[in-house]
């Protein structure tokens, strides 16, 4: 759509005035403006596949979560089997059908006049069945919960509300290769350590979301006690340098997904002294497993992935990324004092919650046959080093607030966000995966491509 | 989901309640007051002196749940925080640091405790201790302040004559969390 026929915010710009195309910059307005946010409720969030969790939060019949598409409440429950996402509206009066954020029922029953549900969102009934308290003007089969188009990948659940819209694959698009290297990789499958941890930032969603798109930059001076006293210390106490951690290949997407796929050679090198060139991708994976999985875990690896797929993962994995519009993935090898690695897996979702505000919520994972000593260490681990309390991302949460409100003021809404450190290297030599992949330290394409894709859906019919 | 790791029943561990006003009692609310001081006036390498070497400190995750099932409403199998002394040191270390930034202008706290019952436990030299806790949080020019209202169940120790902190846990009142972190202590 040109501009000229775009869709007038109130002081006469458009979205497309926002975002300088040619020189990749984005106007800081955009983090704070409420307009922009409700035509994000509908272009963004009503159209894409969003994360809801993982299916092993409800395994059993009855079982339901509730969670957030956009602004809208939705009932996540297992029914026969499968999982259905049912918008948390009374069809009747509008009362949320729960107030529970988990539970267990085949029936759900609205506290306000008793319409009843199934877990699948099917209309039950209302009380006094004699007296036809819901008329007789609509049938029951439209009477339902207003259901989302649901799809099950790795055991996470994602939903949409665009119910003809592109299929969850064609969403991913070639992103998928590299996901399936995280979330498909075992035979028993990833599984959550325990529900989300949720909490709130006052900042506006995309100002987590865009960085989520594989920032690495700001790793080096946001998360720099990291080599000052975190786990890249120096042995000899002296401060580490993290700018080796930021040299592997990123992938970006058409979609704006991202991914980080950073170089393990040092680490392995490291723990086996030997110069990973030597080894095959079978001694790389078994000396440096994934997180969650042990040696003995490649046989699962060599069945679950391509050949392609190991060769990356025992040289460049994917550890940190984001999957538009509002998840970060950080699946994670952590160094340790006693020169050993413990991996973290982990995914958030930033829930917009207004335009200054998002819910923050962190799943952690472990693979199903994680061995327990292993599974508690990568808990622990996570949990000090992502999310509520954790050491690196307490840092983000502190940060982001400061963005939205200085895109407030009438000098700095008009300031803009610059994306122009650019690749001009393409894939490493011989890389077996698909996408927009580009070699070397850190650079700005992959959160460029999330804000294209932005302005993509924006400014869509 | 399992609830691995969930320590044994704070309330188990209670047996008879000490005196209010009573030497043990009064050294247990001395130990309240000194150690809101030190974490309202960022005396973190103090603090960590304070913790026995074993230390075990949660705070657990929250959720809404139908008061028949209000003991699913505390969660251990995911929490908030899960530390030990090294990771406990390793965060009072990174905040005393450099480049600490969620707590760097550092927030501006105060620790009010109150409402402290003490019980003897099975251990001699070993008290059961409740007590609500309101941190009142403050950062930059923040015209509201953060509340952080909890309850902490905690186990003191006598060693050397001194109650230090061998068990915490922290029973918050918010499901979704209105601070963006937890880079303080609560």
């Amino acid at each position: 759509m040109s501009a000229n026929t775009e869709r007038k915010l109130a002081d006469g710009s458009t979205i497309s005035d926002l975002i300088d195309l040619e020189r990749r910059e984005v106007q800081l307005r955009t983090l704070a403006d409420r307009e922009i946010y409700e035509i994000e409720q509908d272009k963004i969030f009503g159209k894409t596949w969003l994360l809801l969790g993982h299916e092993s939060e409800i395994p059993d019949d009855g079982n339901f979560i509730q969670r957030f598409m956009g602004d809208d409440s939705v009932i996540v429950a297992r029914h026969k089997g499968e999982v259905f996402v049912s918008l948390n509206v009374c069809p009747h009066r509008g009362m949320k059908i729960t107030t529970q954020d988990a539970g267990s029922t085949s029936i759900h029953k609205c506290i306000y006049h008793g319409w009843a549900f199934r877990s699948n969102g099917e209309f039950l009934g209302s009380p006094v069945a004699d007296q036809c308290m819901h008329g007789k003007i609509r049938g029951k089969d439209e009477l339902g919960l207003q259901q989302a188009r649901v799809t099950l990948y790795g055991g996470l659940i994602f939903a949409t509300w665009n119910i003809d819209g592109p299929s969850f694959e064609d969403f991913l698009g070639d992103a998928k290769w590299y996901y399936d290297m995280l979330f498909c990789r075992s035979d028993g499958g990833m599984v959550v350590a325990g529900p989300p941890q949720r909490f709130v930032v006052r900042a506006n969603w995309k100002a987590a979301g865009e960085q989520s798109a594989a920032d690495g930059f700001h790793t080096l001076m946001l998360h720099r006690w990291l080599g000052e006293v975190g786990n890249y210390k120096k042995d000899d106490g002296e401060s580490g340098d993290l700018t080796p951690e930021m040299f592997g290949a990123e992938v970006s997407s058409p979609h704006g997904h991202a991914l980080r796929c950073i170089d393990l050679n040092r680490k392995i090198r490291r723990l086996t002294g030997k110069d990973p060139e030597e080894l095959s991708v079978e001694e790389k994976l078994r000396v440096l497993p994934p997180p969650g999985m042990t040696a003995d875990a490649f046989t699962q690896l060599k069945k679950n992935l391509s050949p392609e797929q190991l060769e990356a993962m025992a040289w460049m994995p994917p550890q940190v990324g984001g999957m538009f519009p509002n998840v970060l993935f950080g699946f994670v090898y952590i160094p340790q004092a006693d020169g050993s690695v413990v991996g973290s897996m982990t995914l958030h979702a930033y829930v917009p919650k207004g335009p200054d505000k998002l819910e923050f919520i962190n799943w952690i994972f472990v693979e199903k046959d994680t061995p327990p000593e292993l599974r508690e260490k990568m808990v622990m681990q996570t949990i000090q080093l992502f999310g509520t309390s954790g050491m690196v991302e307490q840092d983000d949460s502190d940060t982001w607030p400061h963005m939205t409100l200085t895109a407030k003021g009438p000098q700095g809404r008009h300031s803009t966000m610059k994306y122009q450190a650019i690749y001009e290297t393409g894939k490493p030599e011989g890389w077996p995966g698909p996408g927009i992949v580009n070699e070397g330290f850190t650079k700005d394409d992959t959160q460029w491509h999330w804000w294209k894709y932005w302005h993509a859906l924006m400014t869509a019919e | 989901m399992t609830t691995a790791n969930e320590p044994v029943n704070f309330f188990e561990q209670c047996a008879d309640e000490i005196a209010i006003g009573s030497d043990v009692y009064n050294q247990a609310l001395g130990f309240y007051h000194a150690e809101a001081r030190m974490l309202d006036n960022l005396r973190y390498m103090d603090w960590v002196e304070t913790l026995t070497q074993d230390i075990k400190y949660n705070v657990p995750l929250r959720q809404t749940r139908l008061v028949k099932d209000n003991e699913a409403s505390i969660i251990y199998s995911m929490r908030h925080m899960h530390e030990d002394y090294r990771s406990l040191m390793g965060r009072a270390l990174r905040l005393s640091g450099n480049s600490a930034w969620a707590e760097d202008p550092a927030s501006r706290t105060k620790r009010f405790v109150s409402n402290v019952q003490v019980f003897e436990t099975a251990t001699p030299g070993e008290y059961a201790a409740l007590s609500y806790l309101l941190i009142t949080r403050n950062r930059f020019d923040d015209d509201h302040f953060d509340l952080i209202p909890c309850e902490r169940r905690d186990i003191l120790r006598l060693q050397d004559g001194v109650l230090k902190l061998a068990q915490r846990d922290i029973i918050l009142d918010q499901v979704l969390l209105g601070t963006p972190n937890l880079a303080i202590f609560l």
